[in-house]
């Protein structure tokens, strides 16, 4: 694991009359905890158990290993502090261990990571999260994380505790020892300190274990709640989500600044070169349209990249930023895709009908980003069926809890007119009845308003893709609504031929004095009449089931390419053609490449 | 339309009769009733109310409308029963009536109504499919007349006994008189000449302007609308106009819904009741004021409309609409009125009816001198 430490300058000033300090990271971080997401007692106990649970994922998927995931809640007794109560979360896994050395310096001391800056949709980022547990434990409880944890090459499991040295931003190890651990591989954390327990409701322990177990489809989650017996949600996949390694950045994602400093990694290369080798997406074709539709001169790319001039840098810039790039590539974005997705949205619960949308990466705001929704009509209709609809929010396949009304999903919820679908919805607000709407963002660069991820900053462009998203799964969600309209409408007809009919009849026999011979005969004409409507509703519905069942296949045919002959043959053609266009991309492994041809072969479908 | 009391039974039975032998044949029996909306009304200012065009709504039995033709044959039962015994109900009461006749018989739940909405929506469709008043089928709204006073109105009223009860307004201190909406049954007489009828918007003005002593002033009625006025005022309007052959006037704000919703459908009734026009509207009542041209005359105290009400935003809309496609302000006899209408939608201003007591505070019979002078000098539409 490496580390990157915090560089911190000392500073002094011959006019300043007061002494200037430095402190530690650790210690900055100390004393504001509420900024990583420890601002109350209840949302303590569900930062702890999000950062381990992220944690022991991330670690899972680096090493390719089908997560495991032993959850423990438990109430100890009263806190130390007023009103508090003392919790106990334990986290296991069956991920790869943490080496000796590196145990103190992940759960102890800040900004140590392995995934800083690097461009990944790993869940953590910057390797404050469970330090920030760590240190509340010890403020709160007089005791950090309790670890345990075994590498297949270890022979004994370590098992110490885990302090943060506040002053020097340094884990501390205490108590530390080897025992027999009956598993060959593995993490266990600890942490006992001061929370309050909030278990259903939005931001509830539950609702965050079942949004987990949603995204995260080959995950088993064993979990134990305090006052319920424990539970187990099985993995519905057995694929390891690859996270793709970075990829070369894409010129639209970048600023003058950067694209500038980027030159600097390839010391003295042709201009052209450095484009073609140094930016993902810019081919020959794309030099060739910056040149004559573009304006820029030839010779700039003809030039060393480290003898441009500014200016020249600014116009190369300029004219790369308005070429039609294709959109960043699918590498660098890990997608949960619909064929897991649709099955594990069925975790959450029975539901009637569901919808599930995957969009090709795009960019926003300069990054690259994939949305991706799931809408799910529960079964249980009868739980508060006036209120709104569960939202699940993620990023990077993280929930998201708090904050709800300033993210960028929810805005996008509610941007979405969810009437023209079939679901009801005040003006300007949340589509109301028994539906979950799941809208997970993924992108390397994900913006957050605030150090604890809790929200997605509600750029416009973010804000539009996450909404055309919804769109598209608001149509396919909405052929099933239409089906079940017309089951309903046909229902109804029927309910009203066998209701209605003799009621009319008999009243206009009393009124016009008829006999009975009329009335009989009456009735038979109602049924021949009202029975002829009934059956251009069944067709209705025969086509509308048609139309839904039509639909299912055609995503089934594009979840399964490979079922699809003809397709696989269509999609190695469209490969070869875009690896000629194009220099070909590195591909470490054979995983990749299938990966690659599913992704085109969306396109083609 | 059914003339006679006996008609309505006949022409019921005749409809049941055609609808059954449709039935028997296995065809679709269809209803035609009359439209009534505005782009079925027809203002000519001869007739001086709006009456209905050649356009029918035409309602055909299928599985969306079996219920509410079930309903309908159902109430008109129901209203055919009272017809026979002279029974009279409100509205409510038979919404109450049938969901006992209902509740009943198991057999009738699927006729069942939630609101009284519902079934004030099936006798209304009745009335259409039959053509009659809602009066014709002795459904009476529970409602009367505008509150009015006067001191020379003597009002007789035959009771269903046969009896006859006289009333004379002069006797009834500041109690205000308010007949009941059956004004056929009212026979009004003058004890000395009434000069004309005033007929105020609001309620509550008319109430002061007799206690600051108008009918002891004017030889005069003087009534409250209610702001729009219902089937109860418009009736006792028309029969004040038939039998006493005096002026009417209408005293209300400067506003577009005073215009279209109020005066209008005093004058000459409503696209929702083209069929009853006739007799619910008095087409000789004149539009008094406010008038754009008092605000400068006397100095009123008007204000400009507020953008950001929805209502009256709503109002000036509708008033657009109305010059465009309302007959009655298309008429060109009543052109000052359409004038009255671009004047409000051009200046987007109003100007309340209680703004005349303020035109001399010291005063308070100030309204009742401009109101006397304008009809002295015909200043009126």
């Amino acid at each position: 694991m490496s580390k990157k430490s915090t560089a911190s300058a000392s500073k002094s000033s011959s006019k300043s009359s007061q002494k200037i300090t430095t402190s530690s990271t650790a210690e900055y971080f100390s004393k504001n905890l509420q900024q990583v997401g420890f601002s109350s007692l209840t949302k303590a106990v569900l930062t702890t158990l999000k950062e381990a649970v992220d944690n022991a994922l991330d670690a899972c998927e680096e090493h390719e290993v089908l997560p495991e995931i032993t959850v423990t809640i438990e109430k100890l007794g009263a806190g130390s502090a007023k009103n508090s109560d003392q919790i106990r979360v334990k986290v296991e896994d069956n991920g790869p261990g943490i080496d000796a050395d590196d145990v103190p310096k992940v759960f102890g001391e800040y900004l140590a990571s392995s995934k800083f800056g690097r461009g990944r949709c790993t869940r953590g980022q910057q390797g404050i999260g469970i330090s920030a547990a760590t240190t509340w434990a010890q403020l709160t409880s007089g005791k950090g994380a309790r670890v345990i944890t075994k590498t297949p090459a270890m022979r004994k499991a370590l098992s110490c505790t885990v302090e943060v040295d506040i002053k020097n931003n340094k884990g501390v190890q205490k108590d530390r020892e080897t025992i027999d651990w009956d598993r060959p591989q593995g993490t266990s954390v600890e942490f006992v300190f001061d929370g309050r327990l909030q278990i259903n409701g939005e931001a509830g322990l539950q609702n965050y274990l079942m949004g987990t177990a949603l995204v995260n489809p080959h995950l088993k989650l064993n979990y134990k709640l305090p006052d319920s017996e424990p539970q187990v949600i099985d993995r519905v996949s057995d694929v390891v989500p690859e996270v793709p390694d970075a990829v070369e950045p894409h010129p639209h994602t970048m600023k003058l600044g950067e694209f500038m400093a980027h030159s600097h990694l390839f010391g003295r290369m042709k201009a052209s070169a450095w484009l073609r080798k140094g930016f993902s997406r810019v081919g020959d074709s794309a030099l060739e349209e910056i040149v004559k539709v573009h304006g820029l001169r030839k010779a700039v790319l003809e030039k060393f990249v480290d003898s441009l001039e500014d200016q020249e840098f600014k116009d190369l810039f300029q004219a790369i930023q308005k070429a039609q790039l294709k959109a960043p590539s699918t590498q660098s974005v890990l997608s949960i895709g619909e064929e897991t997705l649709s099955k594990s949205i069925k975790r959450l619960g029975p539901v009637d009908f569901f919808s599930v949308m995957t969009r090709k990466p795009t960019i926003c705001d300069f990054k690259p980003v994939e949305v991706e929704v799931a809408i799910a009509r529960l079964e249980d209709k009868a739980l508060e069926p006036d209120s709104s609809v569960q939202v699940l929010r993620f990023a990077n396949r993280v929930p998201l809890q708090f904050d709800k009304s300033a993210c960028a999903i929810v805005q996008a919820i509610t941007s979405v007119n969810w009437k023209s679908y079939g679901l009801a919805q005040p003006k300007d607000g949340l589509p109301i009845g028994p539906y979950i709407i799941a809208v997970s963002v993924v992108s390397p660069f994900i913006k957050f308003k605030n150090a604890s991820k809790e929200t997605i900053d509600a750029s416009d462009e973010l804000v539009e893709e996450i909404r055309r998203t919804l769109m598209q799964a608001g149509q396919r969600l909405c052929r099933h609504i239409r089906a079940e309209d017309k089951a309903n409408e046909l229902e109804q007809k029927t309910r009203h031929i066998e209701q209605f009919g003799p009621i009319l009849v008999q009243g206009l026999c009393r009124i016009s004095q008829a006999s009975d011979a009329r009335r009989k005969k009456a009735e038979d004409g109602l049924l021949k009449i009202l029975g002829r409507d009934a059956r251009e509703t069944e067709q209705e519905l025969k086509t509308a089931n048609e139309n839904l069942s039509s639909m299912e296949e055609k995503r089934e045919a594009r979840l399964n390419p490979k079922e699809a002959a003809v397709d696989e043959v269509l999609v190695a053609e469209v490969v070869e053609k875009a690896e000629k266009a194009e220099k070909p991309e590195k591909k470490t492994d054979k995983k990749k490449k299938n990966k690659r041809s599913k992704s085109t072969a969306e396109v083609v479908a | 339309m059914p003339s006679s009391d006996q008609a309505i039974p006949k022409v019921s039975k005749e409809l049941c009769s055609r609808l059954l032998a449709d039935l028997e044949k296995a065809k679709r029996p269809v209803i035609l009733a009359t439209k009534c909306a505005l782009d079925n009304s027809i203002y000519n200012h001869k007739v001086g109310y709006l009456t209905p065009g050649d356009k029918k709504v035409r309602t055909e039995l299928n599985v969306s409308s079996v219920k509410k033709m079930s309903r309908a044959i159902f109430m008109l039962e129901v209203l055919l029963q009272n017809l026979d015994t002279g029974g009279i109900n409100t509205k409510r009461e038979l919404y109450y009536i049938s969901k006992g006749y209902i509740k009943r018989d198991a057999g009738l739940k699927p006729l069942d109504f939630t609101e009284q909405g519902e079934s004030d929506e099936t006798i209304d469709f009745i009335c259409e499919m039959l053509e009659c008043y809602r009066e014709e089928l002795n459904c009476y709204a529970n409602d009367r007349g505008g509150q009015t006073y006067s001191q020379q109105l003597i009002v007789t009223e035959t009771m269903p006994d046969g009896t006859k009860a006289t009333i004379d307004l002069s006797k009834l201190g500041t109690s205000p008189f308010q007949p009941k909406n059956r004004p056929q049954n009212l026979k009004l007489s003058m004890r000395k000449k009434i000069d004309f009828c005033l007929i105020v918007e609001s309620e509550g003005t008319a109430n002061t302007l007799v206690a600051n002593g108008f009918t002891k002033r004017h030889p005069s009625i003087l009534m409250g609308a209610q702001g729009v006025p219902s089937n109860a005022v418009r009736s006792w309007c028309k029969a004040i106009q038939e039998q006493l052959k005096i002026p009417l006037y209408f005293f209300g704000d400067l506003d577009a819904y005073t215009l279209q919703n109020i005066y209008r459908t005093l004058k000459a009734g409503s696209a929702a009741s083209l069929i009853r026009n006739s007799d619910y509207s008095a087409p000789e009542v004149k539009f008094l004021g406010v008038l754009p041209a008092d605000i400068k005359k006397y100095d009123l105290n008007d204000y400009p409309v507020k953008e950001n009400d929805a209502q009256e935003v709503r109002a000036l809309k509708k008033a657009q609409d109305a010059l465009k496609n309302d007959p009655f302000f298309q008429d060109k006899k009543n052109k000052g009125l359409a004038e009255i209408l671009r004047w409000l939608i051009s200046n987007k201003r109003r100007c309340e009816q209680q703004a005349y007591f303020s035109v001399n505070p010291k005063d308070p019979i100030m309204p009742e001198k401009i109101i006397v002078e304008k009809i002295k000098r015909g200043d009126y539409f």
